[in-house]
């Protein structure tokens, strides 16, 4: 370990200021871990000089990669399982009855990272929808890389050997090389936007669905308010929301009730019109 | 739920062998398909339980994996068997074959422990308690 | 027509093998540099036919070969025997092959690995050097290379 507590204190204050990420006394492991390689392609051999040098010599694109390096989250094909389950169970059946008007569904997975999750609706909407229906998902995230990652929609052995059911992968990958690339059709289901959630954001959907996992577990509880209200303001009276695990919005805003689906909970804002019929639900 | 484990290298039986332990799964190993097959054989010919699940590399003397899957799923008795291959062979069509022959998933070496662990919570077959 | 393997081929592939295996932590990682000697004390190696013909060899110092077999078998390193020794690197040997021979036109066959604790000089005759990776790891010499077949069927080398 390198990095000294001042040098702490300044890469966290930077990804406070531009990213609303609290880095708490305790993440220096995580400073160090994420740091090193970036510090290595830029030339310098330990994390504790390249911050030194960050700091006394700043430029924006370092200081934005040094973002980018603290923000990415980790992610893979359908993450946690139950989520992607309970979609197809519960929600989609709830969709298919309140959408039949004009039979479009829209999702958005905010801090989509290099875009598995993205991915995952797409494959798992593509079998579940019935024919006639379309759906439009958007894939957010703050950094530009991972944004670059995920339209290319490539992915690693390694990647593609987590979580993905081999029939999915077979059905919607092809090999590139060594690696494992998503066919046209998924990729033209997904559109990717650079968004800051701890931003002003521009107005996107309205959707009907929304995924934003494990990214609200690094806000403080003001930032947590502040995406969730948003959030909220980009979803359907009628809409759905998911978040990571972990997470829940009790305590933060209680505009939204937890249902709980099976073994996990997902999340409606309280107003929503109870009008589907009974019936309809847990068909499929 | 008793597992087997069916490759022709030790280093990979270990391997594999201490990822299901770690979930509390007992192990049976093979080191080819026949044997695999005959032990089979003599589960259900013994009355004694027969394995749930069945790691099952491709590449193996004497039977190889993709002809010990399509043997277990040409015997009804072994209906409730999950197959899942675990080999080198990456090649989409290498995929396809393996999947049509009845392998319910497919891990391409080299692996780490949550790629097999994330595949069993797919199937439901981690015990209750056990985080994906 | 598929482009031959490249060094950065092998790389990613053995970042892949080293990441599940033997450096599951990312504190010692196979690193692409070559070591103070390059040594290859013992070698697996897997042959590969049909559309593609040639060997796909790891060899390594005798240490590294130890440390790969107490790292894979989850043994203490003064525990490890020959025979673990030779598992260990055949399995290596097999895995990097089969990811390789995914790199080359289909379709292709892997044999079974051969470990040798010898020094393995001349051992291939009549193949060229298609691309290795000559790393460090654990400041131990270990190579992957991948060596295609010139000879024809009738035996003669090509000229």
């Amino acid at each position: 370990m390198t990095l000294t507590a001042q040098e702490f204190a300044f890469i966290s204050g930077l990804v406070r200021r531009d990213a609303a990420i609290v880095l708490e006394t305790g993440k220096e492991y995580l400073v160090e871990a994420r740091l090193l390689p970036l510090a290595r392609q830029l030339g310098v051999a330990t994390v504790s000089e390249f911050v030194n040098r960050a700091q006394h010599r700043p430029e924006p694109e370092t200081h934005r990669r040094i973002v980018d390096a603290l923000t990415t989250n980790e992610t893979s094909f359908f993450r946690d399982g139950e989520p992607f389950s309970q979609l197809v169970s519960t929600v989609l059946p709830d969709m298919l009855t309140r959408r039949a008007a004009n039979r479009n569904i829209k999702i958005w997975s905010a801090a989509c990272s290099s875009g598995q999750e993205p991915y995952t609706l797409a494959m798992v909407l593509q079998d579940a929808m019935p024919p006639g229906w379309s759906f439009d998902i958007v894939g957010t995230d703050i950094s530009q890389e991972m944004l670059g990652r995920a339209e290319a929609g490539q992915y690693s052995q390694l990647e593609i050997n987590r979580g993905l059911p081999a029939t999915l992968l077979v059905r919607h990958f092809e090999r590139n090389g060594a690696n494992w690339r998503v066919s046209p059709a998924l990729r033209k289901s997904v559109t990717f936007k650079r968004l800051n959630l701890a931003a002003p954001f521009p107005s996107l959907g309205p959707f009907d669905i929304v995924f934003i996992r494990n990214v609200l577990i690094y806000f403080d509880v003001q930032t947590k308010r502040s995406v969730l209200q948003r959030v909220a303001s980009t979803l359907r009276p009628d809409g759905w929301l998911f978040l990571g695990s972990a997470e829940t919005t009790i305590g933060i805003d209680d505009r939204f009730e937890r249902v709980v689906t099976g073994r996990t909970s997902a999340y409606r804002l309280r107003s929503a019109p109870k009008t589907a019929p009974v019936s309809a639900l847990g068909k499929g | 739920m008793l597992t087997m484990v069916i490759d022709d290298s030790r280093a990979m039986r270990l391997i594999l062998k201490r990822i299901v332990a770690q979930l509390g799964f007992e192990v049976v190993e093979a080191s080819n398909g026949k044997e695999a097959m005959d032990y089979l054989t003599s589960t259900l010919e013994g009355g004694t339980e027969a394995p749930g699940l069945a790691l099952v590399d491709w590449n193996m003397p004497e039977m190889n994996g993709l002809e010990f899957v399509t043997a277990v799923r040409a015997e009804p008795r072994l209906r409730s068997m999950t197959l899942m291959m675990v080999t080198t062979e990456s090649e989409q069509s290498q995929i396809v074959r393996a999947l049509a022959a009845g392998a319910h998933e497919y891990v391409i070496k080299p692996f780490t422990p949550d790629a097999i662990i994330d595949k069993l919570a797919l199937l439901g077959l981690l015990p209750n308690g056990v985080a994906a | 027509m598929t482009a031959n393997p490249t060094e950065d081929d092998l790389r990613v592939i053995a970042e892949q093998v080293w990441s599940s295996y033997l450096d599951t932590d990312g504190a010692s990682p196979l690193l692409p540099f070559p070591a103070q000697q390059r040594r290859d004390d013992v070698s697996a190696s897997v042959s590969v036919t049909g559309a593609w013909r040639g060997h796909v060899v790891v060899s390594c110092s005798d240490t590294a070969s130890r440390n790969a077999a107490a790292a894979l078998l989850g043994i203490e390193h003064d525990d490890v025997t020959d025979d673990d020794v030779t598992d260990a690197l055949g399995e290596l040997a097999n895995i990097i092959g089969g990811n390789v021979k995914s790199l080359l036109p289909e379709p292709c066959a892997l044999s079974l690995p051969h470990v040798l604790m010898e020094k393995t000089a001349g051992r291939y005759p009549s193949v060229t050097e298609v691309c290795s990776l000559n790393g460090t790891w654990l400041d131990e010499s270990v190579t992957v290379s991948v060596l295609e077949s010139t000879a024809d069927f009738a035996g003669v080398s090509a000229p």
